[in-house]
């Protein structure tokens, strides 16, 4: 998509923001992309090395999980009164972490931002297999749970429903939609580049795989009028998808009773939280990616540059949260909520809450610099410190609530197993061996759009004083990162 | 409940003829896995047994000395639950802890099986009839020799026929022992009142005053002690003052209204200048009491008469407190009032002093014994590891035991012949002074190899001696019974329907012991005293293989599955320990490493020890495994349960008596060193401090009866309106058939789910539970009911943890809050929030079961409806449609919901909490719950439809009262009343109106159905009430 913003001065100065002519001033032509696009596509040795260890780190949860069915969840780290561990801890992690990618791909859309093109797919990718990890944990966690069709609403000769009080079942209802929705609307974005692949690929098999995929891709004005209405649609579709999962997630604890756990300002809060996450884990996995598929002059700095200002504006929003959470507690004159928060950050777990507050508020200050913020090590590490804080910002929500509640004689506090690492490790392992299997199956840039935001091969431009034509022709690439020409 | 009792005896009663079926399927029926089995029906059924209705047998408890009536409750041939019996005069229907659990001693997985003869260094298994001949042939060998015969200590006729078979041999008496029992009280009440316990009325008193004589503890018979102290609270306005005087503030302590605290020894002063014996200066300076204190106390006892005072000290001067004790009771016009010589508790005559067990382990070990019998005791445990019991056995020619347990002292023996249990054989109790408590098996033997009981097993062995044989002619033991019972089979079967009946039992001879100077205690060196005291759970150890005494948490200090150093906050600091340091305790006659647990109730100068753990076997065992066990593996070391778990403190005491011969336990000096290692108490206290939640509420009687003075409640938990009546619950209109019913507000035009005429009755009953703070002492009797009734697993055992890179520890479920007690006791503290050594401290019991909430928070957040609302007011738990997610117990603000974290009730599994036999002792009428899913205390729910199927099989209605939950049958403090609040004739709904009931977490709009009654302090005339928070 075209933007309207200033071009690139000729004194070295660098701007952040593309050309109007120039969305991304490394590429040239339709064929450029399609054969780096595609290029990206052939397995090398560290692919397979990165594969490797996730299969692994998968195994290793399976096994685990395998264990913990066997032994009972005694084998985790539970102690009552803290019934939710690690366990759910993850899963609100990973649903969060699925927020960014529909807010990428369908919020963005509807805003027109620009710096969406470029790393959407990987996102969108990200959210659908996010979705997968987090939905494996509910199931996980549960003490029976080859049982768990019983949340299900199944027609059964009993005549027994699951309770449509219970936030457990709304949360069934919102993972499965997300997950369907987004699904679909990663899917129906890859239709064009399926098509791209089919023409492209040799193997038979493999063709006929893209053949059916591609659902007969013609590349004709029609499909294309049809597919950006139904494109359309569904980015309307999944923008409410965004606010309403989080929020009914949230409500797994803003419905309970538990001091901490009962309040008004969850669903906002949550949702701010999971772009925040999300966006943290889309810098996590691009950063790394645009090196290792050399697409730097896909993936701009310029866009970097703009999530990270997304991600510097949630994090705020997160920072304003707690503040509000205190602010409530204080006021509250609740003196069960009073002490909890106390203990929360100054008492049990200061550690944890001051991780949290560090991570979530602190560090992603730094990106007031716009030297940092185009700075992809720093965005990497700050990328980090993000899902960390993330993880634990969900580990302060459940676990002190719970070790703090209502009645002192039962107060309690909680540590992980092995078991729990176990299944953690297993969840990434789950997610990244997904994802690696997609990036290598599937293009990680939506070869469509990227070619939208060139200027047609039809059309010549204008010459005239400090133009750049000649950088139309086929194979010019600027290994620069800023795209400016010499 | 009825009582059917056939009218002979137990040949009647051979059930238990289930072919086919292995004895670990049937009673493990309702486990997840169990392998398939054939159940065949009784081709002729045995005479009144009904299946899948309980037969009550009336008996005798024999766990402690005290003899409390007991009502077997059995179930097809089996005794699954032990009752108190109504009619018994000291229990009346009330029961112990350690009285229920005796079920768990008649099916302890690590009960011989059979007769078992030592082969050199191992055992090996011999019949009943190679066992007697054996035995015969031992006492053959050993006449003319001296003997040693170590029986436990019991009333009844027993000791009677034992005395006089081994007159017949040419034997010396037995010796009848009890090493929990105060030597010192039963002395100065011989010479004082001429019985060795005289009966004790608390509710006659207007002022108690306890010298470390803790009757809630241990101390005499303490169910019947707990019932009328429980009684004398209630009356509330009128109710003695309790002052106790010591250095550690035990289970009694903790009751009573105010401690005054001194030092180990300091005791005596204190009772000679209450006596007006001393000045109350002198006593404060010796004893290191608050002079204030010692004087208003003096004064108080001047004006209020009838006093109570008791002593039950163990120090070196035992005796002489007893006897002053014995002087203040006679100033306080107590003799006659309050104690009782006509109604004395004979169940305590005829004990042994334990310096005549040191005097026979003193010829033991000279060698001059030639046979030692042991039944029921365990010296080697429970006397002084000083004593060298051991070495003393050791020198004995022939060593014949008769207890039911791999003990210390049984696996020195030569042959182990074991006794049947108090609930597989017969005998009698005079437990008061002209009444008999009748003991009756309540069932079978669990192991057929057992041939008979002890006495049994005597008459064979005369049989096989033709002089001696000529003495008794009965064929068994329960012949001889019968035929020296006053009236004959006749009268016996007239008697054991009630389990009592008046009579007396020959006055019991002690065996004359030289009169025996108290022995001191050499000078030690140490900066604390060290104070050892009887647990309140497992006595002097002998509860120790029994898991639900170990997983009890004791009502002090909240501990189990571990014993613990006591040490005052202060000295914790100066010593630089916390809670769960291991501290190494050292003494000139040993050391023992435990874990600190920081009590305020101990003197600053004192540390203290409960005796009861340390069971160690002599030889080494392989760590029990429960996979690889089979039962032929013998459990030296207690059993299972008992083994290696934590010290005996014995093992640093010197060989020291008192003047009445007894053990000291307290008063040697040892020294405390950290050692740097820590673990987590296995306990389920989290805070011990309320935080000003108003979960357990107390006023002091000036309050109470000047309501209008007492400034406004700020506590969040106090009543801000009137209950509503039948304490319903506006949201759960509909379950209690309100929406729909024409007399509903909205002229049943809107119809709710639940039908408000349900045939069953239901909607028109609100199950509900009252519970008074003013009775309850802490004691804990209804937690162990609780768990026999409703098949809770123990879960404390080291094995019970997962299997993989997971701590083996005894107690580590525990330690991390995965007990399982649906009713707890909670031990809160009020007062002293500094840590300084103070008396002003208080303590609060409030037991914390499922409070059945109107508006319960985990019912709607159950996803798959496994938790609802039933009719009449339950909050139900479905076990089947739980898939585990924990959310009910999240949301429960009462945190009364244990989740089965393991497969508990898994046979196959290595967590298993029931290990045949133990599998026995489960309740047909409660599942015993699988892995994964949620458990909560359902109001004993199998229990309210038990009897409304009765009413409805008599066609009437649920009369008033008619049955309760276990945990308030077993209360001996009667402060738990289960009932129908919406029927104003039940005593429930009666009590939910008193003026000092209130509702936990009440701002939370949960409409609980568990209704406390507020606690009520007696402070001392001019003293600071303590800070209440």
């Amino acid at each position: 998509m075209a933007t309207t913003a200033a071009p690139v001065l000729p004194d070295g100065h660098r701007p952040n923001v593309p050309s109007a002519a120039r969305r991304f001033p490394g590429i040239g032509s339709y064929e450029q992309v399609d054969r780096e696009i595609a290029g990206t596509l052939s397995p090398t040795l560290g692919w397979f090395a990165a594969l490797g260890i996730a299969i692994l780190c998968m195994l290793v949860g399976a096994t685990t999980w395998t264990y913990q069915i066997h032994e009972g969840l005694g084998a985790a780290g539970y102690q009552p009164p803290v019934m939710w561990g690690v366990y759910i801890v993850t899963f609100v992690f990973w649903v969060g972490i699925g927020h960014a990618g529909t807010l990428i791909s369908a919020i963005l859309y509807l805003f027109r931002a620009g710096f969406r093109t470029s790393i959407y797919r990987v996102s969108e990718a990200m959210t659908v297999f996010a979705v997968m990890t987090a939905g494996l944990f509910p199931i996980l966690h549960l003490g029976r749970p080859w049982k768990f069709f019983y949340l299900i609403p199944y027609p059964n000769w009993r005549l027994i429903w699951p309770n449509p009080k219970s936030p457990l079942v709304w949360d069934v209802f919102a993972s499965l939609t997300y997950l369907t929705i987004s699904s679909t609307f990663l899917y129906v974005g890859l239709i064009p580049d399926i098509a791209i692949l089919r023409d492209r690929e040799k193997n038979p098999i493999r063709k006929a795989i893209f053949a059916q995929l591609a659902l007969g891709w013609r590349n004709s004005d029609r499909e294309w009028r049809h597919f950006t209405r139904a494109y359309l649609f569904l980015a309307a579709f999944a923008t409410p998808l965004v606010l309403s999962v989080h929020s009914v997630v949230s409500f797994d604890f803003a419905m309970a009773l538990s001091p901490g756990w009962h309040a008004t300002i969850f669903p906002p809060y949550f949702v701010a939280g999971a772009i925040f996450s999300g966006i943290g884990m889309v810098f996590t996995i691009v950063i790394p990616l645009r090196k290792a598929f050399k697409l730097e002059h896909y993936i701009t700095l310029n866009d970097l540059d703009a999530a990270a200002k997304l991600c510097l504006f949630t994090s705020m929003v997160v920072g304003l949260a707690y503040v509000t959470e205190f602010q409530v507690a204080w006021m509250s004159g609740n003196n069960f909520e009073q002490d909890y928060f106390w203990n929360r950050v100054f008492g049990q777990w200061a550690w944890a809450a001051w991780i949290m507050l560090i991570c979530n508020c602190v560090v992603p200050l730094s990106l007031f610099s716009q030297k940092l913020r185009r700075n992809t090590k720093w965005l990497f590490f700050l990328s980090l410190t993000t899902n960390l804080g993330m993880w634990f910002e969900r580990f302060v929500i459940v676990e002190p609530s719970l070790s703090h509640e209502f009645e002192p004689w039962q107060w309690g506090t909680y540590r992980p197993t092995w078991v729990d690492y176990g299944i953690l490790l297993g969840s990434f392992g789950w997610f990244f061996m997904w994802f690696l299997l997609f990036i290598k199956q599937l293009p990680v840039m939506a070869m469509s759009e990227v070619k939208e935001t060139l200027q047609p091969r039809l059309r010549v431009a204008h010459a005239h004083a400090g133009d750049v034509d000649h950088d139309l022709t086929e194979g010019t690439v600027y290994p620069d990162d800023t795209g400016a020409p010499h | 409940m009825s009582q059917d009792t056939p009218k002979s005896g137990v040949k009647r009663r051979e059930f238990l003829k289930v072919l086919g079926a292995s004895s670990a399927a049937i009673a493990a029926a309702g486990c997840a896995r169990e392998p398939s089995g054939k159940l065949m029906p009784y081709l002729v059924s045995p005479d009144e047994t009904v299946p899948g209705v309980s037969n009550y047998y009336a008996t005798t408890c024999r766990e402690c000395a005290a003899s409390c009536g007991l009502i077997a409750e059995t179930r097809d041939g089996r005794v699954i639950k032990l009752e108190g019996n109504p009619e018994h005069p000291l229990n009346r229907g009330a029961i112990c802890v350690r009285g229920q659990a005796g079920v768990q001693g008649l099916y302890n997985p690590d009960r011989f099986r059979g007769p078992l003869a030592r082969d050199g260094n191992t055992w090996k298994e011999i019949t009943w009839n190679d066992a007697l001949t054996r035995l015969s042939q031992a006492v053959a060998a050993a006449r003319g020799k001296q003997s040693v015969f170590l029986n436990q200590h019991e009333s009844g006729s027993f000791s009677t026929f034992l005395d006089a078979w081994l007159a017949s041999f040419g034997f010396a008496p037995h010796l009848s022992v009890d090493f929990e029992a105060n030597a010192a009280t039963i002395e100065a009440n011989r010479r004082t009142y001429g019985v060795a316990w005289p009966g004790l009325s608390f509710q006659d008193a207007k002022l108690i005053i306890s010298f470390g004589a803790d009757f809630l503890d241990s101390w005499g018979a303490s169910v019947a002690h707990q019932l009328d102290f429980a009684d004398a609270r209630a009356k509330l306005d009128g109710a003695p003052r309790m002052v106790y005087i010591g250095p550690r503030r035990s289970l009694t302590g903790l009751n009573a209204d105010e401690w005054i605290a001194c030092k180990p020894g300091g005791e005596l002063v204190i009772a000679n200048a209450l006596a007006g014996k001393a000045t109350i200066s002198q006593a404060a300076a010796e004893s290191g009491a608050d002079a204030a204190a010692l004087q208003r106390l003096a004064s108080e006892l001047a004006s209020s008469k009838p006093v109570l005072a008791l002593a039950g000290t163990t120090g070196p001067d035992a005796l002489e407190v007893a006897l002053a004790v014995a002087a203040i009771n006679q100033g306080g016009g107590a003799v006659g009032v309050t104690i009782k010589p006509a109604e004395a508790i004979t169940a305590f005559e005829g004990m042994a002093r334990p310096d005549q067990v040191l005097t026979a382990v003193e010829q033991m070990r000279s060698g001059a014994v030639g046979i030692l019998f042991v039944r029921g005791v365990n010296p080697v445990h429970s006397l002084p590891k000083a004593a060298n019991v051991a070495d003393a056995i050791k020198k004995v020619g022939i060593k014949v035991s008769f207890s039911s347990y791999p003990d210390e002292t049984t696996e020195l023996c030569d042959l182990i012949i074991p006794d049947l249990h108090a609930l597989e054989s017969w005998g009698d109790a005079e437990p008061v002074k002209g009444t008999l408590s009748l003991q009756q098996p309540g069932m079978d033997p669990v192991f057929p190899t057992i041939g008979g009981s002890t006495g049994d097993a005597l008459i064979t062995v005369a049989k096989k001696d033709a002089a001696v044989g000529a003495k008794y002619p009965a064929a068994d033991y329960r012949t001889w019974f019968i035929s020296n019972f006053a009236g004959g089979a006749q009268a016996l079967a007239a008697a054991l329907p009630k389990g009592v009946v008046a009579g007396t039992l020959p006055a019991r001879t002690v065996p004359a012991a030289a009169p025996m100077a108290a022995k001191p205690a050499p000078a030690s060196q140490g900066d604390f005293f060290l104070i050892t005291y009887p647990s309140v759970s497992l006595g002097d150890g002998r509860g120790a293989n029994k898991p639900w005494l170990q997983e009890l948490p004791d009502p002090v200090t909240k501990v189990c599955w571990t014993s613990w150093v006591e040490v005052h906050p202060e000295t914790a600091q100066r010593l630089g320990v916390d809670r769960g340091d291991i501290v190494e305790v050292k003494t000139a006659n040993g050391s023992v490493k435990a874990p600190v647990f920081v009590y305020m109730g101990v003197h600053k100068d004192a540390i203290a020890m409960p005796l009861g753990w340390g069971h160690r076997a002599a030889a080494p065992v392989p760590t029990f495994n429960p996979m690889k066990h089979k039962i032929t593996d013998l459990q030296w070391g207690y059993g299972r349960y008992a083994r290696d778990l934590s010290v005996n403190p014995l093992d640093l005491l010197p060989v020291a008596t008192d003047g009445a011969g007894d053990v000291v336990l307290t008063v040697t000096k040892a020294s405390v060193s950290k050692t740097g290692d820590n673990m987590i108490l296995p306990s389920n206290e989290g805070s011990a401090r309320q935080h000003g939640r108003g979960i357990a509420q107390a006023v002091t009687v000036d309050e109470l009866n000047h309501p209008q003075e007492r400034e406004k409640e700020e506590l969040p938990g106090d009543a801000s309106h009137a209950f509503l009546p039948g304490l319903r619950s506006p949201v759960a209109a509909d379950a209690q058939g309100e929406l729909g019913a024409p007399t509903a507000a909205d002229h049943g035009t809107y119809k709710g789910l639940y039908d408000p005429n349900d045939p069953r009755g239901m909607t028109k009953r609100r199950w509900a539970m009252t519970v008074d703070l003013a009775r309850c002492t802490g004691c804990s009797a209804c937690v162990t009911a609780c768990y026999a009734e409703n098949n809770i697993p123990t879960v404390g055992a080291f094995w019970q943890n997962a299997t993989y890179w997971a701590d083996q520890k005894p107690g580590f479920n525990i330690a991390r809050g995965r007990e399982m007690n649906w009713i707890r006791l909670e031990r809160y503290f009020e007062g002293n929030l500094d840590g300084k050594f103070g008396v002003d401290f208080e303590a609060r019991f409030v037991p914390m079961l499922c409070q059945h909430c109107g508006n319960a928070p985990c019912e709607p957040v159950c996803p798959v409806y496994a938790t609802y609302h039933s009719p009449d007011g339950l909050n139900v738990q479905v076990y089947n449609r739980c898939v585990g997610t924990r959310y009910c117990s999240n949301n429960c603000p009462y945190k009364v919901r244990y989740f089965n974290w393991f497969g508990y009730g898994e046979p196959d599994r290595k967590q298993y909490a029931f290990p045949e036999p133990l599998d026995w002792q489960l309740n047909p009428d409660v599942t015993v719950r699988g892995k994964g899913v949620m458990e909560k205390c359902s109001f004993c729910v199998q229990r309210i439809r038990e009897a409304e199927n009765r009413a409805a099989l008599e066609h009437r209605d649920v009369k008033v009262d008619e049955f309760t939950t276990a945990c308030a049958q077993a209360c001996p403090s009667r402060a738990i009343t289960f009932g129908d609040a919406a029927d104003p004739n039940w005593s429930v709904a009666q009590l939910a109106k008193d003026r000092r009931a209130y509702h936990v977490f009440e701002e939370l709009n949960t409409y609980t159905a568990v209704v406390y009654l507020r606690k009520v302090n007696h402070p001392a005339a001019g003293a600071a009430a303590p800070a209440a928070n």
